[in-house]
């Protein structure tokens, strides 16, 4: 993972040790005061988890096994033990590496060409273990005792844990921010929930209570008349209670669909810029990348909690409450038994959850695999074809359609039998309030008409804990997904643009590496010790085996990544000192693998600069080579291209894509493998052309055939990170080095097929 | 192809592992499997500290007593995986599952998070991978604990 984790900060803890362990190692009779640099490390020789204590001052390395035990209460010291300290003389040792196995990795130390092995550690180490074998081997190098001290952060320790805490409750907060702008709208919202709660609450007071209390068990009703208009009365109340309650439905929901897509919005528009601020390492990382994947997801977890289950949480807790006072009115007996079956059904409702949540992961698990393979065998039709695997194919869909179906099947089935059981367990508990309603009711404790109301209420309970219960899911995926919306909303940016950057609006364009080096994971370094310097308006190639760091270079110079040590200079100044978009605009970069925007090829090419003349679109084309081909498809220049657009070649892509670089007119130009997709012919025309670009500019082409370095002032051979040789075309080829080897066998291969030089 | 009349390995006095290759001078080598996950005895590739590879071992039991001993343990040493026993608590944080374990008699706590990606199964065997990379084994599902498995369970497809 690059250098920090966004969620959980630095999670350095050397320097030197914290004092409680300083005090423990004196106590085993380690002189502490002239500690350089320390390290605490998890594990013993066996690979068993434990503190391991590693330092060194001016005349040794100490490495100590021992135990931290951190107490549970806060502010406590922590409790440390050492077993024994083992010692190594300064001298003894020349330097330390670091060799990486699996999930683990040891320290190595070298003594005249003789190696040891030192200490065992766990990944979670391998960034500390680092800068103290950087420490370590700068001291013995002859690098002052202060200039190592002052590398190390000497931040305390932070515990994810504690800090992850802190964090979850302003979440809830700050989502119901995204609300803020619309405050009074959300008002009158909640007042039309809670009316229409009201209203439907009291539908069965005026009702069912009332036409047996009022109306049926009246024995003053005489006249037929009398009865009629009491059952008009008590229809029409019936009536407008149920009409206001549709019209204050209507009017919230109408409401919240008025601000629904705002909020959307909102979010989709925080989430994307958020995403669009962080530097590209953000995108690869192991510890963030997946982040990105989910962020589609998120967004609608979120606003589907907020648009649909937010307001009716309200309701429903407006309800339960409701009913419980409106029964606790009519008779306090009933509504405690009624009190009882609350347990009861959360009981049932969260027994069931557990089950449920496995079903419907297994249901998710056997849906997307099934999903996997239909887009596999679409997007894999022609290699199917090629290898005539339709039959394996159609046998592995089938199969995975069976696990899926299986799933369904199972989950039905459970569900089938568990919600006539919830039904039961409330249907009992209504007869059960019947038979004893019915006896209040015959020693006059009760009307009748209350004892039906009541009843219906029971009835009514029943949706709004059902929802209350299920929402807490929803409620949980909410939070996830918020939580790691706010985590790409929160991440500082890796490179970030320095208060008083420097402006640099015509760079000359010299670079210079010095002492560079940069690694993507701890401890697995890909440039080391690089230094190279370009002229302003020089050429420059880059050979090298895949895998070298050739890109790596290129990105480093385009400031895509911030170098691990050392630095890259433009015109003298480092790019960490100049503004972001001066260096975007200056360095432009035709990358290995080329990203065609969607929109139409003039689009594309006109992407760095969006005024830029029809004119100036075709002559850059036609400088990438680009021109010809583009006016052979039908619709030319606005050909669709990208997602959803028509497919071109490799080599097509590769040309636009210089296109699109030419009509930005950098000052750095970079050309990544740009042209080694193309056919020798194309190449030729396009290196004409690099050749007509190359002045006024600094170029940089990095390739695998030589030849197209030709032109090139100065090539530099790189392997392993590093510099093995630099010179100019001739220069290399009588050096008789790996440049050399490499010229006769393309020369060869070139020979073979008849266009040998 | 390497065999026992090809390569001969030996261990030096600080504990690294060398091989004498077709009778050229012993030098440092390291065993690097082809399947590490569910075979790692078969198939191994010996290779030198700058990843050059020598020659493929087709099953490390064609190696005899300590020839073969010494291969297995450079394995077991590189693919080293620590052992989970029991399972204590996984609590779910909004997506990140704290676990609280017990390792060689040990309390240990770590963090995963994308659970999908990073809880494998394999057959009975199950692996976590935790939020630095550190993986995690849990040898045979049906021979921990049962509340251990009860815990695991949900998470498991
Ligand atoms: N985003 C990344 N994360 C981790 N490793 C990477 C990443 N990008 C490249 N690498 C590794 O860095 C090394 C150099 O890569 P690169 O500079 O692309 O080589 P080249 O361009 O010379 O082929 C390779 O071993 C590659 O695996
Ligand atoms: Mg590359």
């Amino acid at each position: 993972m690059p250098p920090s984790v966004p969620m959980f900060g630095k999670k350095r803890k050397n320097g030197v040790f914290p004092k409680h362990i300083l005090s423990a190692l004196e106590k085993c009779g380690l002189k502490t005061e002239n500690l350089i640099y320390s390290a605490v490390t998890d594990m013993n020789d066996n690979g068993e988890f434990c503190d391991t204590f590693i330092c060194f001052d001016d005349k040794g390395l100490y490495v100590a096994n021992g135990n931290v035990d951190v107490p549970s209460k806060k502010g406590a010291e922590p409790f440390v033990t050492v077993d024994k300290i083992e010692s190594f003389p300064i001298d003894a040792i020349d330097e330390g590496y670091i060799e990486k196995f699996v999930s683990t990795a040891r320290l190595v130390y070298k003594k005249s060409e003789e190696e040891f092995p030192l200490i065992r550690f766990s990944y979670a180490c391998l960034e500390d273990m680092d800068a103290f074998v950087y420490a370590f081997n700068s001291f013995k190098n002859g690098v002052p005792v202060e200039e190592i001290k002052a590398e190390k952060e000497n931040g305390e320790e932070d515990n994810p844990f504690e800090k992850k805490k802190r964090r979850d409750r302003g979440i809830v907060f700050r989502l119901l921010a995204f609300y803020k702008k619309y405050i009074l709208i959300v008002l009158v919202v909640t007042v039309a929930i809670g009316a229409g709660a009201v209203f439907q609450l009291l539908v069965p007071q005026v009702g069912t209570r009332a036409l047996f209390d009022k109306i049926i068990s009246n024995p003053n009703h005489l006249s037929q008349l009398d009865l009629v208009k009491s059952l008009g009365i008590l229809v029409a109340e019936i009536f407008f209670l149920k009409l206001f309650k549709v019209i204050l439905d209507s009017g919230h929901q109408f409401l919240m669909a008025s601000i629904t897509p705002k909020v959307v919005y909102d979010i989709k528009i925080r989430i994307f810029t958020a995403m669009q601020k962080q530097s590209v390492s953000f995108y690869t990382s192991k510890q963030t990348g997946f982040l990105m994947q989910r962020v589609t997801g998120d967004a609608r977890h979120i606003y589907w909690f907020l648009i649909n289950d937010l307001p009716d949480i309200i309701v429903n807790v407006l309800m339960v409450a409701g009913i419980f006072v409106i029964m606790f009115n009519m008779s306090w007996k009933l509504s405690l038994l009624v009190l009882t079956i609350i347990p009861i059904l959360i009981a049932v409702i969260k027994g069931s959850e557990k089950m449920f949540h496995r079903l419907h992961h297994a249901h998710w698990a056997t849906n997307s695999n099934v999903s996997s393979i239909v887009s596999d065998n679409i997007n894999g039709q022609r290699v199917i074809k090629a290898f005539c695997k339709e039959n394996f194919e159609s046998k592995r869909f089938r199969k995975a359609s069976e696990e899926l179906r299986k799933a369904e099947v199972k989950l039905a089935k459970r569900e089938a039998t568990i919600f006539p059981l919830f039904q039961a367990v409330v249907h009992i508990v209504s007869t059960v309030i019947f038979a004893w309603g019915s006896i209040l009711a015959v020693k006059g404790e009760i009307s009748i008409g209350s004892v039906l109301s009541f009843i219906v209420y029971v009835e009514m309970i029943q949706q709004p804990i059902n929802f209350l219960s299920g929402v807490v899911n929803r409620w949980a995926r909410c939070m996830d997904s918020a939580t790691r919306m706010f985590e790409i909303m929160d991440a500082q940016p890796q490179i970030t643009e320095k208060e008083n950057a420097v402006s640099m609006e015509n760079m000359a364009g010299s670079i210079d590496l010095s002492e560079l080096e940069f690694e993507y994971e701890p401890a697995r370094p890909i440039l080391k010790n690089l230094n190279l310097h370009v002229e302003a308006g020089e050429m420059l190639g880059i050979v090298g085996k895949t895998g070298a760091g050739k890109t790596t270079i290129a990105s480093l110079i385009a400031r895509l990544y911030d170098p691990k040590r050392g630095s890259v200079k433009i015109d003298g100044v480092d790019v960490c000192d100049i503004k972001l978009h001066e260096i975007h605009t200056n360095v432009g970069m035709v990358s290995q693998d080329i990203f065609l925007f969607m929109g139409s090829i003039a689009d594309n090419i006109r992407y760095a600069k969006p005024d830029a003349t029809m004119d100036e679109v075709i002559s850059a084309a036609k400088a990438a080579a680009a021109h010809e081909f583009i006016m052979k498809l039908p619709d030319a220049y606005e050909t669709r291209v990208g997602s959803g657009g028509r497919d071109l070649s490799g080599g097509e892509r590769q040309r636009i894509s210089i296109a699109r670089t030419i009509i930005q007119n950098p000052k750095i130009l970079i050309l990544d493998e740009a042209t080694a997709a193309m056919d020798t012919q194309t190449e030729a025309r396009i290196q004409q052309s690099i050749s007509k670009l190359k002045d006024g500019r600094t170029t940089i082409a990095i390739a695998h055939r030589l030849s197209t370095l030709r032109e090139a002032d100065h090539l530099a051979v790189i392997e392993n990170g590093e510099i093995v040789e630099y010179g100019t075309y001739n220069e290399l080829l009588t050096q008789q080095g790996q440049f050399y080897t490499l010229y006769k066998i393309q020369n060869k291969a070139l020979n073979a097929i008849g266009i040998g030089e | 192809m390497l065999t026992e009349s090809n390569c001969i390995f030996k261990k030096n006095e600080n504990g690294f592992l060398l091989a004498e290759i077709d009778g050229k001078q012993a030098s440092r080598v390291k065993i690097v499997c082809t399947q590490p996950l569910t075979r790692p005895y078969e198939y191994v590739s010996v290779m030198s500290m700058d990843d050059e590879e020598y020659g493929i071992i087709e099953n490390v039991s064609d190696f005899d007593g300590e020839q073969r001993r010494l291969i297995e343990e450079d394995i077991r040493q590189r693919y080293f995986c620590p052992v989970i026993s029991e399972i204590s608590s996984i609590k779910d944080k909004m997506g990140n599952f704290y676990f609280d374990v017990v390792i060689n008699g040990r309390k240990k706590n770590f963090l995963v998070r994308d659970l999908t990606k990073n809880i494998r199964q394999y057959s009975n065997s199950i692996m976590i991978i935790d939020t630095d990379g550190n993986r995690y084994m849990i040898d045979d599902i049906n021979a921990v604990p049962k509340k251990s498995r009860r815990k695991l369970q949900p998470y498991l497809y």
